[in-house]
């Protein structure tokens, strides 16, 4: 048992030496985890636990030497019986640590100290080394992601070679991507030393490079060792370059490599937009904001990002790789609403914008004012959601629409606006669609069509697809069900008549259209119960509407009205937006205080929070109710008294008293608004390399860009093709001076008062009744297919020679109005530019030319004019007494078929009116050559005539189901501009009815007609998202009116636009 | 400046009428010369600065017809085809304006010929101060009152005037006219033609023996002299039949009609700033909507054309009721010279445009008396003092007219010749 007793004894006597062993290197593994004690807490820490380790603790006590400073335990003293073991950063001894017995112990077979406890000090020394190094690289890994200015230089100096150590031990191949960066780097920068190197990545390179390339494969050449290799790189680099370049271009080439992540993703063709996004999202937790890629990669990944994201049209990508880096696509990726494996793009109205806004905070630089553009927040759908709802409901049938015939499209488009606003959305988008109303909260919204052919190069769908405005109120299952219907109900407007119609006439029926969509805040403030901005508008580079010679085409114009910019968008039928040159704010289009009042806005369009809905309402019903609380209302108004309109500060302003004028003063002069338009047209024009169409709000504090586009994809402003053989005879005019955009196709009547026999009329009266015959024929000749040729100033309101006295109530109906300046002897007179009613021509969109016939450039076939049979007598016979002054040409009669042509190209600076073949809707696109960029005809894009077709046909089918009978009708006829063909789309369907007059059957009448006028006003609302009452206004007439020609009666029979009639329900036999 | 034109001449016009009326006064050679043409032209160029840097020159001009009766007084018009006999025949018609209402002012006209829309309002304010630098001599309260006309206003007004001041050095108000209230402006202006309109018609009607309140009208136009003489006609208890006017959405005229009569004051509630009057509005409170040219068939006492020049014309005169007993030419020129033939045969009694509507010259000239003053009347006193002018030109006309067996508009012009006839002789001008 002794024995057992005595080897018990000893075990136990080694197993105790173990555990304190053992203990003391857990404590001093603790002490060296824990992070937050400094380098001297951590030796301090160790020494004082490191000799209860040892055989004899009580006389043990311990050091730790580093860097020149001694750690030791209170009781330390020099020693012979002592341990030591350095302390080596990797491989450098930078320290040392020593155990000693400071009173002689009983020395064992192993000596004083044991084997173990030779041991224990070394593991403890290696883990001191190791820990030093983690803490070095720690610090100098969180120096990296420190921004530069901050690198006191000395802490650099030697940074680089730290970190080439570290690949050397944990990434080689990392190493190798550098080492053979910097030999590349050295060569290409003229350090021949280097060339000698780059045969050890590549033997042979000279040779290869010397032969030129050779059709065989190069043997494959083992690598030398890297670490000599690298080793040999950066000593040369070391000579060349500072520690400071060093470092730099170590860590811009690490990174590079670290984002190969993201690369290898967006390279990957069978990556899903998702896949991109957490690429993206996972390379900006790297990189942060700044953008850590240079040159060929960065440029690669971007060029691959647009592609995927925005376009893959080249010229697009050629300008948006310039403003766009990889963290701008995190912008998007934040706010990006994508179906499952989507592969979709975010359509061309949110790349415009989006683009844009790169391009202006880039250039913010160079113009501070710049700085001010702001963009709404903003969510987008990319392009393929629609696909996927379609497939989730099982309406991929809607994929078809598109080729049926065009009525049968406009019949159902009521239908598939309510197939589609009962469709579903995909569980995952509804819940990003609750996310996007969290993230934009209860501000009134927009949401947007932005599609693929949208906005982009060559095709305008401005106003073809939807965009609508939400109130945004009430709870938030509301909010959502409410966006999600406007959602679709823009969808459905893909499968819309206009859209299809417009698409087919320009050739892009084919193209593969898909919808994506933008949600974004309403720029705006609440004012009484409205939502609104205090304005908004749209600006162009080029002005294609001047209403003076010193405002040049490239001096842009701004549209600007009160309120959303619905109404600086469209052209109006009852109001004016305010007009700008932007290069020219100084030159007014109306002077007088009576004209500036009579062509300022009278209505602005607003969101009404209460009743949840869009809303035309009178300015001055708004100014006296809520006037007080508008802020930045003195920017917009001015006070107008007789014969003066006085700009006003905030404190000048009686809302309930004052006569306001909306005519942006304020604005104008006191703000830097107009030069800001001006920069950002500017910018835009330069750096995207196209003359833009931009859309804008503000809500009197902050700028807001809501749209940008290439302009001259408006409907009006494209130039038009110079036919160039024509000969000469078949010419009637050609201009050089003040030439605008457009084209006037097809016209039929030539109204051209001669300007000579004009100034040889001998009486006032004959003077005046020149206007009044023009004024007749006005209304007797075919709307908008007719010219006015004429003297000087058509309008003038003082020296009746000088031009023709009319009103715009005498010209309206004119395609054209042709201002000519004839030389007199001494002088050529002063043309007027049309602007007695230029803006009443700017929204009747009535095309302006100047005519100086003596020019030498020019043509004037003054015999066509003058020799041409005129059909005066025949139309006027009251007006004989005119014969040689006022000249109606037939032209298809004078011409032996042809008709009269005007192009107009201000690219060019050049106009042509020619007589050719007529066209006609059926043969374009097939007769006619097809210019560079798909071409609007004219007449169809002025006049969208798909609002008239609607109409009547929707009048023929009234008519086809009214019962003559029973409701006691004789007949029924469509008169106003449905029947002209000019109908817009706020436009109403005028009705002649021809009634017996027994009360009863009225009274039923009326009843029948009132519900077809409230459903079609509803089917207008949604085809148009024009808003009224009824759309029917009717006119009812008995025998007794029909008998006199009286009222409405007289437009039956009527010589010219006379009453259509139409046919009723056929009675039964 | 054009000086001369072949073709339609309003100067060769407006001589002619003088002529005929010289000749029915029976004037000497002496005096037809000296009033058939301006006393004195001014043409001279105004050197701009434009914002560009270049420098534009204009044509600026003033005519001073006649100043024997006192100051001339006549518009600025900024016109880019001005003809020097337009503006000839203006100050002509200035100075029988001035005359037949009897204030003491003679006739001028002057403007630049430019086109204000092609120039900045710096450009225009340098414009209208190079205008008084070269004329500073030759205008000022004493001599020539400029008043706003074609494309000036009560800006370009303000800039004259502190020019003018200036130069002289001290305040002159009553140099020009126009102004806006508080700068020198009268109140009743707005008021002072269509209320001296119905002046001079209360006084016709009293001449001719009709009760207004027995009497019932038909106006042409809704704007502003319209509208204040259709309240004044109420007011004296007329009852207004029909009213046309422009619809500004239809871009034509209807006329509003209402047997039982219209009312004014709940018209002008539904009409927009521009005298057009709401047509569903107007249905609504028992309007019938007739044509644009309904007005001038209606069967009533009383026309008063007081929109546009030459409506009652060779082709519709026929057309005026034979009720009607008096026209009253509210705006300028309504009557064509044939038509007005054919009234003067039929025997309606005329109040021409140049007596009827003579109201805004007056308070222009009231204006000017204030000005000099520096005394500014209420509104009434205004009003009340129109009246008595208004009132008192009547009569001077409706007498001679009565006397002698005249057409009222021939009255009217020898009425107005002698007066500055006569001045010039006592002058010991001729």
């Amino acid at each position: 048992m002794r024995d057992s007793d005595f080897l018990d004894e000893h075990s136990i006597h080694i197993l105790k030496e173990r555990a304190k062993e053992l203990n003391c290197l857990y404590q001093v593994d603790e002490i060296l985890s824990n992070q937050r004690l400094s380098l001297a807490e951590m030796f301090e820490a160790i020494v004082a636990v490191v000799p209860s380790g040892w055989q004899y603790p009580e006389v043990c006590e311990a050091r730790i030497l580093f860097d020149n400073h001694s750690y030791q335990t209170p009781g330390y003293i020099k020693s012979k019986q002592v341990l030591k073991c350095p302390i080596s950063i990797d491989e450098t001894i930078v320290g040392s640590i020593e155990v000693v017995y400071t009173r002689p112990v009983p020395a064992s077979s192993e000596g004083i100290f044991l084997d173990k406890e030779r041991k224990l000090i070394q593991t403890i020394a290696e883990r001191i080394g190791q820990t030093l190094f983690h803490r070095r690289l720690k610090q100098v890994l969180q120096e990296w992601n420190r921004p530069r200015l901050d690198f006191p230089e000395n802490h650099l100096e030697h940074e680089w070679m730290v970190i080439l150590d570290l690949l050397r031990r944990t990434d080689p191949n990392m190493l190798l991507y550098v080492s053979r960066k910097m030999i590349n780097h050295l060569y290409r920068n003229g350090i021949t030393e280097a060339g000698s190197l780059l045969n050890d990545f590549s033997p042979g390179w000279q040779d290869t490079f010397s032969r030129g390339e050779v059709n065989y494969p190069s043997a494959r050449v083992p690598l030398g060792n890297i670490n000599t290799i690298s080793e040999k790189t950066f000593q040369i680099a070391a000579r060349h370059l500072s520690d400071q370049e060093i470092s730099l271009l170590l860590k811009r080439w690490i990174q590079e490599q670290k984002t190969y992540d993201l690369i290898k993703t967006v390279d990957r063709i069978d990556a899903s937009l998702g896949d991109i996004v957490e690429a993206i999202k996972r390379y900006r937790e790297i990189a942060g904001d700044s953008p850590i890629l240079y040159s060929a990669t960065e440029r690669w990944l971007a060029v691959a990002l647009i592609r995927r994201f925005l376009s893959d049209n080249l010229d697009f990508i050629q300008v948006a790789r310039q403003y766009l880096g990889i963290s701008h696509f995190y912008e998007i990726a934040k706010r990006l609403i994508y179906p499952e494996e989507s592969r979709g793009k975010i359509g061309g109205k949110s790349t415009g914008l989006f683009l844009a806004q790169q391009v202006l905070k880039k250039e913010s630089h160079n113009y501070p004012l710049l700085s001010r553009v702001k963009v709404p927040r903003t969510w987008c759908i990319t392009t393929d959601e629609l696909t996927e709802v379609l497939h989730y409901n099982n309406l991929e049938g809607l994929n078809e629409q598109k080729y049926r015939d065009l009525k049968e499209i406009r019949m159902d488009y009521p239908n598939i606006i309510q197939m589609l606003k009962n469709a579903k959305f995909p569980q995952n988008i509804v819940k990003s669609l609750a996310m996007v109303l969290d993230d934009l909260g209860d501000t009134p919204l927009i949401v947007r069509s932005s599609s693929l052919l949208e906005d982009q190069m060559g095709a305008a769908f401005s106003g073809k697809y939807k965009s609508l405005f939400l109130a945004n109120r009430g709870s938030k299952k509301e909010r959502l069900d409410a966006l999600m219907e406007a959602i679709l109900e823009v969808y459905a407007s893909v499968y819309g008549p206009d859209s299809i119609r417009y698409r087919a006439e320009r050739g892009l029926l084919d193209f593969h259209e898909e919808m994506g969509i933008m949600i974004q805040q309403v720029v705006g403030k609440k004012i009484g119960p409205y939502f609104m901005p205090l304005y908004s508008g749209v600006a162009v580079s080029n002005n294609e509407y001047r209403w003076s010679s010193r405002i040049k085409r490239e001096d842009g114009l701004i549209r600007l009205v009160m309120g959303l910019g619905t109404r600086a968008v469209d052209r109006l039928k009852d109001d004016f937006p305010f007009l700008i040159a932007t290069g020219q704010p100084d030159l007014r289009v109306n002077i007088v205080p009576e004209e500036i009042k009579y062509y300022s806005p009278k209505k602005v369009d607003v969101i009404n929070l209460e009743t949840n809905r869009f809303e035309t309402v009178s300015i001055a019903e708004l100014l006296r109710h809520y006037g007080h609380e508008i802020p930045f209302a003195h920017h917009i108004l001015s006070k107008y008294s007789e014969n003066l309109v006085e700009s006003v500060n905030a404190f000048q302003i009686d809302f309930e008293k004052d006569d306001l004028v909306v005519n942006f003063e304020g604005l104008i002069t006191g703000t830097a608004f107009v030069r800001l338009v001006r920069q950002i047209l500017a910018v835009l024009q330069e750096k995207l390399g196209t003359p833009v169409d931009i859309e804008f709000a503000s809500d009197g504090e902050d700028f807001y860009l809501l749209q940008c586009r290439p302009q001259g994809l408006g409907e009006d402003a494209v130039p038009a093709p110079l036919p160039q053989d024509i000969p000469k005879n078949k010419i009637v005019f050609t201009a050089r001076r003040y030439i605008t955009n457009g084209q006037v196709e097809n016209i039929s009547h030539v109204v051209y008062v001669d300007p000579e026999a004009y100034s040889q009329l001998q009486s006032i009266s004959d003077l005046l009744d020149v206007g009044r015959a023009v004024g007749m024929l006005n209304v007797i000749l075919p709307r908008r297919r007719f010219i006015l040729m004429g003297p000087g100033r058509w309008g003038s309101r003082g020296d009746i020679k000088m031009g023709v006295q009319v009103t715009y109530a005498d010209i309206n109906n004119t395609a054209a109005l042709i201002e000519i300046a004839r030389q007199r002897s001494s002088y050529v007179p002063e043309l007027s530019f049309g602007t007695h009613f230029f803006q009443d021509l700017v929204e009747a969109n009535i095309r302006y030319l100047p005519l100086y016939p003596d020019d030498r450039d020019v043509l004037f076939n003054e015999k066509f004019l003058t020799r041409s049979p005129s059909i005066l007598t025949q139309l006027l016979p009251d007006y004989k007494h005119l014969e040689q002054v006022v000249r109606v040409i037939d032209v298809t009669e004078a011409s032996r078929g042809s008709m009269l042509h005007i192009h107009m190209n201000a690219e060019l600076g050049e106009a042509i009116g020619y007589l050719g073949e007529a066209y006609s809707a059926q043969i374009h696109g097939e007769n006619w050559p097809k210019p560079v960029e798909p071409m609007p005809r004219q007449e169809v894009a002025r006049y969208d005539d798909s609002y008239w077709r609607w109409r009547m046909y929707m009048a023929e089918r009234i008519a086809a189901q009214l019962d003559g009978e029973r409701l006691g009708v004789k007949a029924a006829y469509v008169i106003g501009s449905t029947n002209s063909g000019t109908a817009g789309p706020g436009s109403d369907i005028d009705l002649i009815i021809h009634v017996d007059q027994d009360p009863e059957k009225c009274a039923l009448l009326k009843q029948w007609l009132d519900g077809w006028s409230k459903a079609l006003a509803e089917m207008n609302y949604l085809k148009t998202g024009y808003n009224s009452e009824g759309l029917l206004d009717v006119h009812f007439i008995t025998d007794e009116d029909l008998a006199k020609k009286s009222s409405f009666a007289a437009k039956i029979g009527a010589i010219t636009d006379p009453a259509l009639p139409l046919k009723l329900k056929s009675k039964r036999a | 400046m054009q000086m001369s034109e072949t073709g339609y001449n309003p100067f060769v016009n407006a001589q002619a009428q003088f002529d005929r009326v010289a000749e029915m006064i029976g004037l000497d050679e002496a005096t037809r010369q000296l009033l058939r043409q301006p006393a004195m032209e001014y043409h001279f160029l105004i050197p701009v600065r434009m914002d560009d840097g270049t420098t534009q020159v204009f044509q600026g001009y003033r005519v001073q017809h006649n100043d024997a009766r006192g100051p001339a007084k006549g518009g600025i018009r900024f016109h880019p085809q001005e003809t020097a006999d337009t503006v000839r025949a203006l100050a002509m018609w200035m100075t029988w304006k001035c005359a037949v209402v009897d204030i003491p002012l003679g006739g001028g006209k002057g403007g630049v010929v430019c086109d204000p829309r092609n120039l900045t309002r710096s450009e225009q304010e340098r414009l209208c101060r190079g205008w008084v630098r070269k004329m500073a001599r030759a205008v000022g309260p004493d001599l020539d009152v400029p008043a706003p006309d074609v494309m000036t206003n009560a800006q370009h007004m303000l800039w004259m005037l502190d020019e003018f001041e200036t130069i002289h050095g001290g305040r002159c108000p009553g140099f020009i006219t126009g102004k806006p209230v508080g700068m020198g402006g009268s109140l009743g202006r707005t008021e002072a033609t269509g209320y001296g309109v119905i002046y001079t018609l209360r006084e016709a009607l009293k001449e001719l023996g009709i009760k207004p309140e027995e009497t019932c009208a038909s106006f042409q136009g809704f704007g502003n002299v319209a509208q204040y003489a259709a309240q004044l006609y109420s007011q004296m208890g007329g009852k207004i039949v029909a009213i046309a006017c422009w619809d500004n959405i239809d871009k034509k005229s209807y006329t509003y009609k209402c047997e039982d009569g219209l009312d004014s004051a709940q018209l002008m509630q539904i009409t927009d700033a521009y005298g057009s009057i709401d047509k569903e509005k107007a249905q609504s409170v028992g309007c019938e909507i007739l044509d644009g040219s309904a007005w001038l068939e209606q069967d009533v006492d009383i026309l008063i054309p007081a929109a546009l020049e030459n409506q009652i014309t060779i082709e519709n005169v026929h057309k005026i009721s034979p009720r009607v007993k008096i026209i009253v030419e509210g705006a300028n020129g309504p009557t064509t010279l044939d038509a007005d033939e054919v009234i003067q045969e039929r025997g309606i009694f005329m109040i021409p445009d140049f007596l009827a509507n003579a109201g805004g010259v007056t308070c222009s000239y009231f204006e000017q008396v204030q000005s000099n003053a520096n005394y500014y009347w209420e509104k009434d006193e205004v009003l009340a003092k129109l009246d008595i002018k208004m009132t008192k030109a009547f009569h001077d006309v409706y007498d001679l007219s009565k006397k002698h067996n005249l057409y009222m508009r021939d009255a009217a012009y020898v009425i107005a010749i002698n007066r500055v006839a006569q001045a010039v002789k006592m002058r010991g001008w001729v």
